[in-house]
């Protein structure tokens, strides 16, 4: 069993950014808006997240950056979705299409290169150490010895939690998302709280897509390789609740660590692993609603 | 007679108004690429000069221009029969893909029977198109397991199979490319316009317009088609199997981007080279957008689109920038392609 | 003489079709005092309410509250000056609680920030008892009945303590008992100082509930009346423009009836849920008779319709249509097999409301205009104009059937049912949302269909239309039958006595069938 606990460690790791983006995407999802932008979202935090702690030679400073032209980004997609009344699929789509492009157009603008960009001037992420808890076996060697940003995307999903259920704002959102007109008829309109929802979206994009390059000390093209839209299952199969969010975060960062170590380990093709988050994915979707169409039927 | 050709005029005026949208959409998708190249470019003029001018400058861009819309115009095709019946094919790009392979490993299997395996290695890369667009709309059928998702994730996976088949077991050994061996020079189509790549798969395009314009209004199953799609519960109550329209159409469209594969590699490709279709399918969705799902309307859709990606790669070639700004264009339409209120000018004024 | 709410001048013209929906309206509102806005559906009734409420901008005309001059530009603006609306569709969030709901936008907070729950429902258990109404403030709003929900509606308004209520068809949902509790409130509104517009077009009720009446017609106000001095016959006459009574002659066709839908034992029951939806349900539809199914919205009736539609399988028991089993074998097999049916949601259901009249015309008969799968334009177009005509529908085939009016969809999808039907038709909710006129049209074809020997089924909330015309009645109460009233029993049946039953607060011994 001893190969399981960096397996572990690792999974800590790449759940952080899936349950970030995740955390963004149900404040847009309760608000009744199908937010698959997230994947671009994610890639526009990757990139600006490196790119700016290289030119600002800040860890926290390019972060911050970063996660203000994501928010940007969504606020761009909020407004044509709202103000425009476009097709929320579509323009979620254009906005993954802008940001691979875009990634890719400035960085051959800016490096002269289309590929992989490696930054090595740049800190890597201060890890957080807790002596106390590092005692605790097993626990400790998992859950210790990560970058402050995760223990920060965790306290965040406490946050989330507050302000969606503790908070009148959280009312409205979900009554945005459950019965607009409610909202409407007392004067309120849901297309404000749905443009806070974009724009918590890109701050929580913004923050985990920069995890992923800052974690890596590089940018490569297409990083965020279906990260999004992975988030977007677990924010259904966390059943729309920020523990279930937590919950399905850690399985899917689990299988992501554990392809990880397959291609590794055992022999198997590359793009057989690359595969495996859509078809995880998809399994996961088809058992979902298998589940749910058989809890929600007539007896015959 | 007056009264029939004042509603001529009437219709006329109706069709100049819907398309103003359209449009005006594809004026600011221009007008981005201008301020991209002013942006991006160290000699914007002559970026822009490429741009515009490169496909359109000699018979050879021209040709291979009209040529990428042929993928362009079955995708546009495909996305469009699945709208109409209500259901979302995303899953384009691994349709295309996987069509295209499985025609080219049957049309070199088959080579023996002439004429006829051609064919039949076309259907079979239309079913192969046709059997991964239909498994989402099975699913959709079977377990409400949204299709927009499931048919986009199939994709993804496809693709990444395909690549490795590609790269693997199926690899032209003779060759430096990453690429299957080439099909048969009897299935190959022929060049209508030498020296570009532009060959008589351009007339299958324009064939496959009108059936499928004669399918959707002319044939019951058309009718039924639209009728689940403008309002499934309405299908279901005027008697039509609308768990049947789950499938077929996503079959249909997933055929017909398989089909628009298989003719891909007969007319310019000869064999499936690896990521020879990555974009297509995205493309073709952007294509059945701008045309509004009308079949007829997806050949123009389709040319601009194949105009931009030609004039990014003529910029790209002779210029300073790369060919993803053709992304950043596409991005745009499709920013814009959908919005109520872009749609609405030019139209008449409607209150809520 | 002191008015809350003057309105002079008002005029509304919708752009897409130059409607005058509001034209020079005069309307004043006394304090204290409860007054009907009647009218036929389309009048303009609620534009001008909406107008009021700031939903929508008058194109002329001034507004005075409390004396003073105003421009209402949105709701907020409406609930500041102390007018509140309760609309005729909820307005609620299901999965909040009552006092979530009743709070919302106004929300108590808690260390700057956080909300209040416990403050908010003190603040709405307050409301509840001031004015006596039954909710539990801590319930969540699904868990509610329809009559309920309406209290939820009004505290809303009471809670932001507007003096001037407006309420859109209030009673549309609610039972007699209900109806009856809801006026009780009303009263006690108006006698503690607030004043109240009920919309409504329902005369036994303008002369229950209100001090004065004003009537419009086709966008104009034709005047406002002490409701004392004027009668039913006078307010109806009013409303239509000319005196119509609702009425259907009960003739005897003859015919030996026998049964053309048969129920037996049938149940329906959702998974996990213990109570069934349809609780062994058995009857009998007769040829040459309108079998009216009455019953409180959740008991089972749109269940029933359902099935009957083949939209919802059964669990258990037998259907039969002319003796031969059809359970279970789908809407696409039903409609082969002869079924007929007018659906209650004739939006969502009855018509696509994008496509053309003639598309709409042709759904259930697609295959008689098909030839080796081709489809015969020019025969649909002259089937559909030959329906219009004799349905006298306004519109063309050609034009998409959302254009349409309410009363002119209602119209076309008779149209096609009725061309459709062998021997027996459903009609559910056929005359909702119709105004006198339409719904007159649409008896009258029962009539016929009844005449020519079918066997009409009527399922109906309106209890005022089962006893116009049904020939026997069965009342539904949690999904089984409870009462079933034939002959002289149908014929004499009264509200009280049918309302006793929807609300299971009676049944009978034996249902004889």
């Amino acid at each position: 069993m001893q190969f399981l606990l960096p397996i572990l460690h690792s999974s800590v790791t790449i759940m952080t950014p899936l349950l970030l983006a995740a955390m963004g995407g149900l404040f847009t999802e309760l608000s009744g808006m199908l937010n698959i932008a997230l994947e671009g979202l994610l890639l526009m935090g990757a990139f600006c997240g490196i790119i700016f702690t290289y030119f600002t030679g800040s860890m926290v400073l390019g972060v911050l950056l970063g996660i203000l032209c994501t928010m940007l980004l969504s606020a761009i997609l909020a407004a044509v979705t709202l103000n425009l009344r476009s097709n929320v699929f579509i323009t979620g789509l254009a906005t993954n299409l802008f940001a691979s492009g875009l990634t890719v157009v400035l960085s051959f603008k800016l490096f002269g290169n289309k590929g992989v960009v490696v930054f090595d001037s740049i800190p890597s992420l201060p890890v957080l150490r807790i002596p106390a808890l590092a005692q605790i076996p097993v626990f400790g060697d998992i859950f210790i010895g990560h970058s402050a940003f995760i223990y920060l995307s965790w306290l965040l999903l406490a946050v989330c939690y507050v302000v969606l259920y503790k908070t009148p704002f959280g009312f409205r959102l979900r009554a945005a998302g459950l019965h607009q007109k409610a909202l409407s008829s007392l004067g309120m309109d849901p297309n404000r709280y749905r443009f806070i929802a974009f724009l918590i979206s890109g701050f929580t994009c913004g923050l985990g897509g920069a995890l992923l390059t800052l974690n890596l000390g590089a940018f490569v093209p297409n990083i965020t390789a279906g990260k999004g839209w992975i988030a977007l299952v677990v924010i259904f199969l966390g059943n729309k609740k920020p523990l279930g969010l937590l919950i399905a975060a850690v399985v899917f960062g689990f299988a992501d660590a554990f392809s990880n170590y397959a291609q590794g380990a055992l022999n198997v093709p590359a793009d057989f692993i690359l595969a495996i988050p859509y078809v995880f994915t998809l399994l996961a979707m088809l058992g979902f609603s298998i589940y749910s169409k058989s809890k929600d039927s007539f007896e015959s | 007679m007056i009264d029939l050709r004042r509603r001529e005029r009437k219709s006329l005026m109706v069709m100049m108004r819907s398309s103003i949208g359209p449009l005006l959409i594809v004026a600011i998708a221009l007008v981005g690429v201008v301020i991209l190249s002013l942006l991006l470019s160290k000699t914007p003029g002559k970026t822009l000069r490429y741009f515009f001018l490169g496909p359109i400058q000699n018979t050879y861009y021209f040709g291979n221009m009209l040529n990428g819309a042929i993928p362009l115009i079955f995708g546009g095709l495909g996305i469009s029969l699945a709208m109409r019946s209500g259901n979302f094919n995303l899953g384009g790009e691994g349709q295309i893909y996987s069509g295209a392979l499985v025609a080219t490993l049957c049309a070199i299997a088959l080579a023996p029977l002439g004429i006829a395996g051609a064919v039949i290695a076309l259907i079979a890369g239309a079913a192969m198109g046709g059997f991964l667009g239909g498994l989402s709309g099975f699913f959709r059928m079977k377990w409400n397991t949204s299709e927009l998702i499931t048919s986009f994730l199939i994709s993804n996976a496809v693709v990444l199979l395909v690549n490795y088949l590609i790269a693997g077991p199926f690899m032209d050994p003779s060759t430096n490319l990453i690429a299957t061996r080439k099909i048969p020079e009897a299935f190959r189509l022929a060049r209508i316009l030498e020296p570009s790549n532009l060959s008589s798969a351009l007339f299958l395009a324009i064939t496959a317009v009108i059936v499928v314009q004669w399918y959707l209004y002319k044939t019951k199953s058309g009718y039924e088609l639209r009728i689940s799609g403008l309002n499934s519960s309405f299908a279901r109550y005027g008697g039509i199997h609308t768990n049947w329209y789950m499938v077929l159409p996503m079959m249909l469209s997933g055929a017909l981007y398989g089909l628009g594969g298989g003719i891909a590699i007969y007319g310019t490709y000869y064999s499936c080279m690896k990521d020879f279709s990555g974009g297509m399918g995205w493309n073709g969705l952007a294509v059945a957008l701008i045309a509004k799902y009308k079949p007829a309307a997806v050949i123009p859709a389709a040319i601009f689109f194949a105009y931009i990606e030609a004039g990014a790669r003529n910029a790209m070639l002779h210029s300073d920038v790369t060919f993803e700004i053709a992304s950043i264009v596409q991005s745009l339409v499709f920013f814009l392609v959908t919005s109520a209120v872009l749609q609405s000018v030019g139209q008449k004024k409607r209150g809520h | 003489m002191e008015y809350a709410v003057e309105m002079h001048g008002i005029t509304r013209i919708y752009p897409e079709n130059n409607l005058r929906a509001n034209d020079a309206v005069d309307l004043t509102l006394r304090k204290g005092e409860i007054l009907c806005l009647a009218g036929e559906n389309g009048a303009g009734k609620t534009t001008l309410m909406k107008i009021l409420y700031g939903l929508e901008r008058p194109d002329e005309g001034d507004i005075r509250v409390m004396g003073k001059p105003v421009v209402i530009g949105s709701p907020l603006d409406a609930n500041r000056l102390g007018i509140g609306m309760v609309h005729q569709h909820f307005m609620l969030v299901d999965d909040f609680t009552v006092a979530q709901n009743v709070v919302m936008g106004v929300e108590p907070t808690l260390y700057g920030g956080l909300y209040n729950i416990n403050e908010a429902e003190k603040k709405v258990a307050k409301v509840v008892s001031d004015h006596h109404f039954s909710v539990d403030v801590k319930k969540k709003v699904k868990s509610l009945t329809v009559g309920q929900k309406q209290q939820a509606e009004i505290m809303k308004m009471l809670y932001r303590d507007v003096d001037i209520l407006i309420l859109d068809e209030p009673t549309a949902v609610l039972t007699e008992q209900e109806t009856e509790a809801l006026f009780v409130t009303l009263r006690e509104l108006a006698r503690l100082g607030k004043s109240l517009i009920l919309i409504t077009h329902k005369l036994n009720e303008i002369k229950a509930i209100s001090h004065r009446v004003a009537i419009m017609r086709q966008g104009k106000l034709i005047g406002t009346y002490n409701t004392a001095e004027v009668d039913e016959l006078e307010i109806s006459r009013l409303m239509m423009g000319q005196s119509v009574t609702l009425h259907v002659d009960r003739v005897d066709t003859g015919l030996d009836a026998k049964p053309v839908i048969r129920f037996e034992n049938v149940s329906v029951l959702r998974r996990g849920q213990q109570r069934p939806l349809l609780d062994k349900v058995t009857f009998s539809a007769n040829s040459g008779e309108i079998l009216g199914f009455a019953g409180v919205g959740g008991n089972g009736l749109g269940v029933l319709e359902a099935v009957l539609g083949g939209f919802v399988p059964v669990t258990s028991g037998k259907i039969y249509h002319n003796e031969v089993e059809t359970t279970n074998c789908g809407t696409a097999n039903l409609r082969n097999d002869g079924l007929a049916y007018v659906p209650a949601d004739r939006i969502e259901v009855g018509s696509a409301v994008a496509a053309s009249v003639a598309e709409n015309l042709i759904v259930d008969a697609r295959s008689s205009f098909t030839r080796h799968g081709v489809m015969n334009r020019k025969k649909i177009e002259a089937h559909a104009q030959k329906l219009l005509e004799k349905y006298s529908v306004k519109g063309t085939p050609g034009m998409s059937i959302g254009t349409l009016s309410g009363g002119n969809i209602q119209k076309v999808i008779l149209a096609r049912e009725i061309e459709q039907y062998k021997d027996y038709i459903v009609l559910s909710e056929p005359t909702w949302g119709l105004d006198i006129a339409s719904s007159q049209y649409v008896y009258e074809r029962m009539a016929e269909l009844r005449g020519a020997g079918a066997a009409v089924i009527l399922i109906s909330s309106n209890l005022d239309e089962i006893l116009a015309v049904a020939d026997r009645i069965i009342i539904f109460y949690r999904g089984a039958i409870v009462a079933m009233l034939a002959g002289n029993e149908a014929l004499g049946a009264s509200k009280e006595e049918l309302g006793a039953y929807m609300l299971g607060l009676k049944r009978q011994e034996a249902i004889h069938d």
